[in-house]
């Protein structure tokens, strides 16, 4: 098995690697994740001691503490205890010597046997990584990337090492090889530990038990790899997931704001983080034990920015909201989705604190609440449906825009310009002194949905409800502001509660989604679960409705749906 | 590699010399018999032996038939007569160009192997102690030219000390036979291959060495080391191999200017090789000699260029595709 | 390919040493008469006599005084060094970028020419050429050599102050100081210096030709070509300034072989007899290895020559990364 203690790499003054932790039991497969830089090859070239750095911590395999062994107690070890298949590059094979030759070496090197019984092995290998067997004669550059990654996945095997690390695999596969290859590297790698460094999600998750997330030279999520991979603990490990190109993720690419820095004090994810806390400057945060399996985070994990319980709010004797209960976590996006009239509307108001529930309560990050004063407004914020009607006919564009900073006594007049002046500019509108002072009535609806949002986020919320911020807008114009609603979400760290009646939308915007009918959520999931294969027959018949680019062979027709459903 | 290119390269370096061969006699004002055979003609020749020599070049007729029998002449081995040693120049141009080929074959061979081992060594240890003191060394040694070198061991070991025999390949009044004279020659040899080798090694070894701290950067280095392999298979095996191409293209070149290379270590040592040879045709201004031996090395050159192309492919396989 | 010629010398090591030791020759040659008590072919009856204050060197065999001799030889290894550089390094520069230009027959030509020569044997050629040229040419040569040397001259401290600033004036002065005080055997190692130069250009050629051939590429000169431009001036607008940098570094290993080849030759004993070199003392005191004198007529002749060739190619080492950006920081062995 192989364990890694508290190692710490650094070259020349750059911390590399800040105190890993990791241990893979005897024929365990791990997969380390992370962005190119983020250290996953100098932690696979660590367990072989190839590094030429600073190295402190212990690192195991088996019982032997390998930093301590001398140089020539570690040459033995290296390629038969362990070994590792090298990300392919240029000239990582020797330019000069035949294919076979470099197969067989290490065999030969370390006296497994003689130059014919390592030959033969070689070729038996390189035919079961599918070389074509022409090739062994050939010099390296006579290869595709292709062929000269299995070359190196076919030499690290040969003398059959108990522990194998493997860095990017398929990284220089085209797709077809790849399904390939990883049927292989199945079988290759039963029965011994290895350690995959990757950052092909897909990899990660067909070949390895485990997972590790590997950012800023800690891990700071391991778990198994099933769980982690639908529900991610870490908002990097989240992140990561949501910049990935898969076949399941439905909603449209975001990336993560801000570059990974090596000098951020404390946690080093939390410059990017978007439930940061004064504690996650200063501390690094420590790999510990949360909801089954191992997280670091101040904070525990993803935690929940929103939270309602058992909402209720009757208008005689319409019953709107009938014991709602909703989580929106941090950083995430939340569609609720419904006709109208099934209370989407009366729900939204009462977690902004417009309207008061009869019943139910609702919980913030910072515990529970009363939906009202001056906090609460900071944090939870509204985008209403029709902007033309949410913005007074009085007020000039940045009149309306400076309003919530006005009302809650924000800085100074010069001050609350400046922000207001900033924000126009994030929802892209033109910070010119001629369009500040335009007044509703000349704004295309485009326009105004935009001061209305970049009124929303003036005062800083962490929670931003969208209440069918497109319905009123012609559909080029509605992509735009929901390109832009992604984007705002993505650099400010918005958690979004997206009210939409168009699960089309709904499944590229949102994380999870909410089925809501008649005032009860009927469904909820994370929205490929719910797209993909709906448990509800509402749902399913949502689906159906939906707006689609081809048409079917089938007579299909559109089922009514009306309220009497 | 064999190319038409290159063989056309050749033809044409061959062609340049051998027509300089012909003309340079020829331009020069007065009796072209003076010309070719130098002053030394004036004395010794008789009027019979110039009538001869004159029909024989048929230095009476035309530039373009003198021409024709100056080739005709060449085919047949006919390369004249050398009035400094009174012998016909085949003889001794041949008679000479073996021991001029042990020495500066040898020469080849030990710098070339020299400054590929320490070329190698230094290389791996780029920026310690060894190399630091081995490049200053190196570079020093190069600003001697190798008559100079020559001199001083001369001085040292075979006037000073009186270790080494002063001139000659071999003591040309005993009668030494097998062992006896390998050891005497041997002893001859010693002071000007040590010249040559010294004089020679600077060059490779820097070729090595920069090819050396190239590879060494490459990632199959990192590979090697991975899979356990001893330091010095790495050193030689890997890196070594691969910075050969460098040297082995110098030393092709260097092959080919062998044998004109050691002439000045040959006037040092008073060696009888093709050098010496060439030194005293010029101060005997025995002119078909001269001539001679340019054609003779230049032959060399060509042969030896043709074999050494043939052989860079083996060595090194990238070259096939550089080109 | 930006590689300023005189940042690559002062920052090496190798290449401060060099210049500095150059500089101590230079000293040593535009200085001569002044360093020096005697003439240096003044033969004395005083043969063999140890160092004294009078003759630091002591004499040789004909009485002459070997310290002056020693000074005044650096003249000619340094003329003759710097003049073959020259116009060796002009007629590469032209014959490299024309190949480079023009092309076609005219190219292939030229390159199998290069080629050859290169595979020739210098040393045979010389001796053959040195032998059939005599060393004192006709009036007319005399002039032309001398027109020659001027142009040369002149557009090389130029290019030399335009393009390297003070370094090149400081390089420019001691260079024409030289010129114009060794004039007087300009007219016997004319011929050689001629010669030479005609056996050195290939190899400058042949590289000048491959960075010309890359630079042609460039846009801007498919622009000038578009405007009507002419073969030369965009050799001479475009492409000879970019060369600047290798065409210095080949300049320095130009003057490297030509001081080695002449004092092989002048050892062999080529060259006007007349003209006191490293090389012909080094032959002359050859003759007398059995006595003492080696100590001071051998040893620093050989040691003159030696530093010279050391500190030409500690600065041409510095000046490598300019013929390949790879090697920068590396000595190699272009020569």
């Amino acid at each position: 098995m192989l364990k890694i203690e508290e190692l710490k790499v650094s070259f020349e003054g750059e911390h590399v690697l800040q105190g890993i932790n990791l241990e893979a039991q005897a024929g365990e497969c791990i997969a380390v994740i992370g962005e190119s830089g983020a250290g996953k090859t100098t932690l696979g070239l660590s367990t072989m001691r190839l590094l030429n750095g600073n190295v402190s911590g212990k690192i195991y395999l088996g019982n032997t503490e390998i930093l301590a062994l001398s140089e020539e107690e570690i040459r033995r070890i290296r390629w038969n205890r362990v070994a590792m298949a090298f990300q392919n590059a240029q000239n990582r094979l020797n330019p000069t010597h035949r294919i076979l030759d470099q197969v067989a070496e290490p065999m030969i090197a370390h006296r497994y046997g003689d130059k014919a019984q390592a030959k033969e092995r070689a070729v038996e290998i390189l035919k079961e990584a599918g070389l074509a067997s022409a090739k062994f004669h050939h010099h390296p550059h006579q290869l595709s990337a292709g062929e000269q990654q299995r070359v190196l996945i076919a030499m690290a095997l040969i003398n059959d090492p108990e522990i194998l690390i493997l860095d990017e695999p398929i990284s220089s596969l085209d797709a077809g090889s790849r399904m390939e290859m990883i049927t292989f590297l199945k079988r290759a790698i039963r029965g011994r530990t290895v350690l995959v460094m990757t950052h092909d999600i897909s990899t990660a998750a067909r070949l390895a038990s485990g997972v590790a997330t590997l950012y800023g030279g800690r891990i700071v999520e391991l778990g198994p790899t099933s769980a982690v991979l639908s529900h991610p603990c870490h908002p990097y490990t989240r992140a990561l997931l949501r910049s990935y190109p898969n076949m399941t993720t439905t909603k449209d690419l975001q990336g993560i704001k801000g570059r990974m820095d090596r000098l951020v004090t404390g946690c080093a994810f939390h410059p990017r983080c978007t439930q940061a806390i004064p504690i996650c400057q200063k501390q690094i945060p420590a790999l510990v034990k949360h909801d089954g399996w191992l997280v670091a985070c101040h904070r525990g994990g993803i935690i929940s920015a929103l939270s309602v319980n058992k909402l209720s709010k009757s208008f005689g004797q319409l019953k709107a909201v009938a014991g709602v209960s909703l989580t929106l976590e941090h950083g995430e996006t939340l569609a609720l989705v419904g006709q109208s009239g099934c209370g989407k509307t009366t729900l939204a108001r009462m977690i902004a604190g417009i309207l008061k529930p009869d019943k139910g309560d609702m919980w913030l990050e910072t515990g529970k609440s009363e939906q009202k004063g001056k906090d609460y407004h900071r944090t939870v914020q509204l985008v209403f449906q029709n902007p033309g009607e949410a913005l007074s006919h009085r007020l000039t564009v940045i009149e309306s825009v400076r309003e919530p900073l006005e009302i809650q006594g924000v800085g100074t007049k010069a001050e609350r310009d400046e922000i207001s002046r900033r924000v126009i500019e994030e929802v892209e509108l033109p910070n010119t002194d001629k369009f500040l002072d335009e007044y509703p009535h000349h704004l295309s609806g485009g326009e105004l949905q935009r001061v209305n949002i970049a009124r929303a986020l003036v005062l800083n919320p962490q929670v931003l409800i969208a209440d069918e911020p497109t319905a009123f807008l012609d559909s080029s114009i509605q992509a735009k502001v929901l390109k832009l609603l992604m984007n705002l979400q993505e650099n400010r760290g918005l958690s979004m509660l997206f009210i939409t009646h168009d699960i089309a939308v709904a499944r590229k915007i949102s994380d999870r989604i909410a089925v809501m009918q008649k005032g009860r959520i009927v469904e909820q999931g994370s929205t490929s679960q719910v797209i993909t294969s709906p448990s509800h027959s509402y749902t399913r018949k949502l689906l159906n409705a939906a707006a689609e680019l081809h048409s079917g062979d089938e007579d299909k027709t559109m089922p009514i749906i009306s309220s009497e459903t | 590699m064999f190319t038409r290119q290159n063989l056309i390269t050749y033809l044409v370096a061959l062609l340049i010399i051998l027509t300089l061969n012909f003309l340079l006699p020829r331009m020069m004002p007065g009796n072209p018999i003076i010309a070719i055979y130098g002053d030394v003609a004036l004395i010794q020749m008789s009027p019979e032996l110039e009538a001869e020599l004159t029909e024989r070049f048929s230095l009476d007729q035309s530039l373009g038939r003198q021409f024709v029998s100056y080739w005709v002449a060449l085919f047949q081995g006919d390369l004249g007569y050398s009035y400094a040693y009174n012998a016909p120049v085949t003889e001794v141009i041949f008679g000479r160009l073996p021991w001029t080929l042990l020495l500066a074959g040898l020469a080849l061979i030990i710098s070339t192997i020299l400054g590929i081992v320490l070329g190698i060594e230094s290389g791996w240890r780029r920026g310690r102690k060894f190399d630091g003191s081995l490049l200053t060394g190196m570079v020093a040694l190069s600003g001697f030219p190798d008559f100079l070198l020559g001199i001083l061991l001369l001085l040292l070991f075979a006037v000073n000390l009186q270790l080494l025999p002063l001139f000659g390949a071999e003591n040309a009044y005993s009668d030494l036979s097998g062992f006896q004279r390998l050891v005497d020659i041997g002893k001859h040899l010693l002071l000007p291959l040590v010249t040559l080798v010294l004089a020679r090694v600077g060059g490779g070894y820097l070729l090595t060495r920069n090819a050396m701290i190239g590879e060494l950067k490459e990632p199959y280095i990192l590979l090697a080391r991975a899979k356990g392999l001893k330091q010095g298979t790495i050193r030689y095996r890997h890196a070594g191999r691969n910075s050969l191409l460098p040297i082995m293209t110098r030393t092709g070149i260097l092959l080919g200017l062998m044998v004109t290379g050691v002439l000045f270590v040959e006037v040092v040592f008073s060696y009888p090789g093709i050098g010496l040879t060439t030194y005293e045709a010029l101060t005997y201004r025995d002119y078909p000699l001269l001539q001679s031996l340019l054609l003779v090395s230049a032959l060399c050159v060509l042969t030896v260029n043709f074999i050494a192309d043939l052989l860079y492919a083996k060595v090194d396989p990238r070259v096939n595709y550089a080109r | 390919m930006h590689v300023d010629p005189k940042r690559e010398v002062v920052q090496s090591k190798g290449g401060r040493i060099g210049m500095a030791l150059l500089l101590i020759v230079f000293f040593l040659a535009i200085f001569a008469p002044l360093l020096s008590a005697y003439e240096p072919l003044a033969q004395t009856t005083q043969i063999f006599a140890a160092p004294s204050w009078d003759h630091p060197l002591g004499t040789n065999h004909v009485g002459q005084d070997i310290w002056s001799q020693l000074v005044y030889a650096a003249r000619t290894s340094l003329l003759v060094g710097l003049l073959v550089a020259v116009f060796s390094t002009v007629l590469s520069a032209l014959i490299g970028t024309s190949a480079a230009l023009i092309g076609g027959v005219y190219d292939r030509i030229v390159m199998r020419l290069v080629d050859a020569f290169i595979i020739i044997p210098i040393i045979i050629l010389l001796i053959l050429l040195s032998v059939y040229f005599s060393p004192n040419l006709s009036d007319g040569s005399l002039i032309g050599i001398g027109v020659s040397i001027i142009i040369a001259v002149v557009g090389i401290s130029l290019y030399a102050v335009r393009n390297l600033g003070w370094v090149g004036i400081f390089i420019v002065c001691p260079v024409i100081a030289l010129v114009l005080l060794s004039r007087d055997i300009i007219p016997s190692t004319g011929g050689l210096i001629i010669i030479l130069s005609l056996l050195c250009w290939q190899g400058g050629a042949r590289i000048v030709r491959a960075q010309a051939l890359s630079l042609k590429e460039n846009t801007y000169i498919s622009a000038a070509r578009g405007f009507g431009a002419s073969i030369w001036y965009i050799m001479r607008r475009h492409i000879i300034p970019d060369l600047g940098p290798l065409l210095v570094a080949d300049f320095v290993f130009c003057v490297r072989r030509a001081v080695f080849l002449q004092a092989g030759l002048a050892f062999i004993g080529i060259g006007d007899p007349n003209i006191v070199s490293w090389g012909s003392m080094i032959s002359d005191a050859r003759e007398w290895i059995f006595l003492d004198v080696w100590r001071w007529w051998l040893l620093p002749a050989g040691i003159a020559l030696s530093v010279t060739i050391v500190a030409v190619t500690l600065i041409g080492y510095a000046l490598e990364p300019a013929l390949d950006p790879r090697l920068k920081g590396e000595i190699s062995a272009q020569n």
